[in-house]
């Protein structure tokens, strides 16, 4: 046997099903034995929209997605994508050649090292031809335990070894012990006496508590001490069915949301690190104390500050013992869960304001309010960044399978890739993407990715034809705003040319006509839907213009 | 570097004008979500002011010097300040000067030219930069309003 089939032994027995990435001479061989060994290849057009997917895989199915490159120039390519799976805490492995131990001078010598360093990734290589199986258990073990991407980096020349060990791979879920991080009774002791004296509570829930299963636990414990639900963006839309759920903290709140939430005495993070877009850099809750649960040793808040009081726990462990406890003291108050706040929670997310529309465009708050009527609620949504972002954070507010949405690196064009990613992870279900015309652009080639796999996703381009978050900056400052402007193709048109369904709607009756045909059989499509930019999303009102609402 | 040139124009007489500007309490009253606190040694001043950033509230504690000449009715006012939450932090310099423009009994006008820099720090700073120097023109014209209205005239348009 030779390296390279052992390798790819060792991915399949990590549980590697699915592969994400581009063939090159440093990983081909791998590819091949990966073939033989029944993974799934899924063959990208740009390297770093194979570890995007493989990050999506990963935010979706909580288990390592892995994704492929060819040494150099191929990893290089994997830079923006690298730093995003790292600031989504996503655990991936990125099998990537290296060049020849015995070629210093290689055209494609690169110190992978370095760059893994430089993208926030840990590294680890196979040294030696006898250390196949050690390092790919190192690189699953640091993507389990860190929740992070690994540069597994692998010389092609080693991979061409024989391979003599005959023992079984033995993988890293073996060597890694499964237990629930369980609360002390002082904690949860503490955490009941100031939760108990709290008026206006508040819980913030985040991803952790998501994964944790804490849902019914955080209903109960929120119904009990009177406290209203908000999300991270990560958690956006979870426990909407809680009619005191009032959306997303932070930057993405809506205006009685920030009333509500700056009057509160005390905030319960569960699962959530309440960074400084949660809190706002601390002016959402000027006067709360904190409780954090969360199961990591401690976490560190927004501008370097700890909760004032810190329950190490699994999320649904925590919340289950603090309601337990909270109810062993026969406490329970309506606090922040009365009728005249559930009244100022109904219309809260509409935004008012008039704008007049470009013509042959489509203001986009009607756009994104219609679509989350009418897409089934079995239609998972994915919410890109950028200008977007805006109007889409805001204003879907339905629960669906999976709602991702994150800024992270904040860069724009990474949610495509993640979305495909996610859908092939969960069982090609299909599921709609929102994002901005530059996103769209930036990764198009890999639409033909998705026609070559029928990956059913449907990509709304909200097409004002400008990089929008800059032309509203610039607007803001007086400068010329046709700086940011780039005119586009009909984006359908390029869908269809790609093999795929496309369409160019310029009413919102073109987009549920289109949407539609999309539903009755789901495949890979493109909307692009020309919007106007005369509308100015409700966070840009607040960052770039001071606005109230 | 949040700059401002502004001119505000009060149907007023220059005295009434300088009485209140020469007035630091008076001053402060004409701010929007400003309280003058103590006196220094130094001759400053301790203020509170809230500001509000879309609808985010910033509670600056700041210290406010503001410097006469008497004989050009004019002044220099420097003021510093931090948000203890947000940890931001901002310093301002203005020159301001009471000019007579036409003291006509049915035409009174005065006019206060201003200049001013204001520097935001902190990581709020670059995030809100655009919108603060909007919210800054716009506290400029409520100045200009309540000392308008304090001298007993009007803003001019």
């Amino acid at each position: 046997m030779k390296v390279y089939e052992r390798l790819s032994q060792a991915f399949k027995a990590e549980g590697t099903t699915n592969v994400f990435g581009m063939m090159g001479d440093g990983n081909m061989y791998w590819q091949y034995a990966n073939q033989k060994n029944g993974i799934i290849m899924h063959e990208v057009r740009h390297e770093g929209v194979g570890l995007g997917m493989a990050d999506g895989w990963a935010r979706a199915t909580r288990n390592p997605g892995v994704c492929t490159a060819t040494c150099g120039p191929g990893t290089t390519q994997l830079a923006t994508a690298f730093v995003t799976a790292a600031r989504a805490s996503s655990p991936v492995v990125a099998f990537c050649g290296e060049y020849p131990t015995s070629d210093d001078e290689y055209t494609q010598a690169l110190d992978q090292s370095a760059f893994a360093h430089g993208c926030e990734a840990a590294f680890v290589r196979m040294g030696t031809a006898d250390d196949a199986d050690e390092a790919v258990r190192k690189a699953f073990y640091i993507a389990r335990t860190q929740s992070r991407p690994v540069l597994l980096s692998v010389p092609m020349d080693l991979q061409q070894k024989t391979w003599e060990d005959d023992e079984p791979y033995v993988p890293s879920t073996a060597i890694i012990p499964k237990r629930t991080v369980t609360p002390s009774a002082d904690a949860i002791a503490q955490a009941a006496d100031v939760l108990s004296k709290a008026k206006r509570p508040v819980i913030v829930v985040g991803r952790g508590a998501m994964w944790s299963g804490a849902g019914d636990e955080i209903i109960k414990l929120a119904q009990r001490c009177g406290a209203l639900i908000a999300t991270t963006l990560q958690a956006k839309n979870w426990l909407v069915e809680d009619e005191y759920q009032i959306g997303i903290s932070g930057t993405y709140a809506t205006k009685t949301a920030i009333q509500l939430l700056s009057d509160s005495d005390v905030v319960v993070a569960i699962g959530a690190s309440l960074n400084r877009y949660t809190t706002h850099e601390g002016l959402l809750y000027p006067e709360a104390k904190f409780i954090h649960i969360d199961p990591k040793a401690h976490v560190l808040l927004s501008r370097g500050k700890g909760a004032d009081y810190y329950v190490q726990s699994d999320g649904k462990a925590g919340v289950a013992a603090l309601e337990a406890e909270l109810a062993k003291r026969n406490f329970k108050q309506l606090g922040y869960r009365t009728g005249a706040v559930k009244e100022r929670l109904a219309n809260a997310w509409e935004d008012r304001r008039d704008y007049k529309i470009d013509e042959g465009t489509v203001d986009p708050r009607p756009l994104c309010v219609e679509l989350d009527d009418l897409l089934p609620t079995d239609i998972s949504l994915f919410a890109g960044s950028g200008c977007t972002a805006g109007f889409t954070n805001i204003l879907f507010r339905k629960a669906r399978p999976m709602v991702m949405a994150g800024h992270f690196f904040g860069c724009i064009g990474q949610m495509m890739p993640a979305a495909v990613g996610a859908v092939i992870g969960t069982g090609m279900k299909p599921a709609v993407l929102m994002d901005g015309d530059a996103s769209t652009m930036m990764h198009i080639g890999d639409f033909d990715t998705m026609v070559r796999y029928n990956v059913p996703l449907l990509i709304y381009c909200m097409n004002n034809e400008c990089l929008g978050a800059e032309y509203y900056k610039l607007d803001a400052h007086k400068m010329a705003v046709e700086t940011s402007c780039i005119p586009t193709a009909d984006l359908g048109a390029v869908a269809r040319a790609f093999g795929g369904r496309g369409a160019l709607c310029r009413t919102v009756d073109e987009v549920k006509k289109a949407t539609k045909e999309w539903l009755a059989k789901p495949g890979p499509m493109i909307i692009d839907v020309r919007v106007s930019r005369s509308v100015v999303p409700l966070t840009y009102r607040r960052i770039h213009y001071g606005e109230d609402e | 570097m949040i700059e401002v040139n502004e001119r505000i124009e009060v149907a007023s007489t220059p005295q009434a004008v300088w009485a209140i500007l020469s007035d630091p309490s008076a001053v402060v009253e004409c701010v929007e979500g400003a309280v003058l606190g103590e006196k220094q040694e130094d001759g400053s001043f301790n203020a509170k002011m809230a500001v509000k950033f879309g609808p985010a509230k910033i509670s600056f504690n700041a210290n406010v010097l503001v410097e006469y000449d008497e004989a050009n009715q004019s002044g220099n006012v420097t003021a510093r300040g931090k948000d203890g939450i947000s940890g931001t932090k901002f310093n301002t310099t203005m020159q301001f000067k009471v000019e007579g423009q036409d003291t006509s009994p049915d035409n009174v006008l005065t006019a206060v030219p201003i200049k001013a820099s204001c520097e935001l720090n902190g990581r709020l700073a670059h995030l809100i930069e655009s919108g603060a120097n909007l919210v800054i023109k716009r506290m400029t014209t409520s100045f200009a309003e309540k000392l308008a209205e304090r001298c007993g005239g009007t803003k001019t348009p």
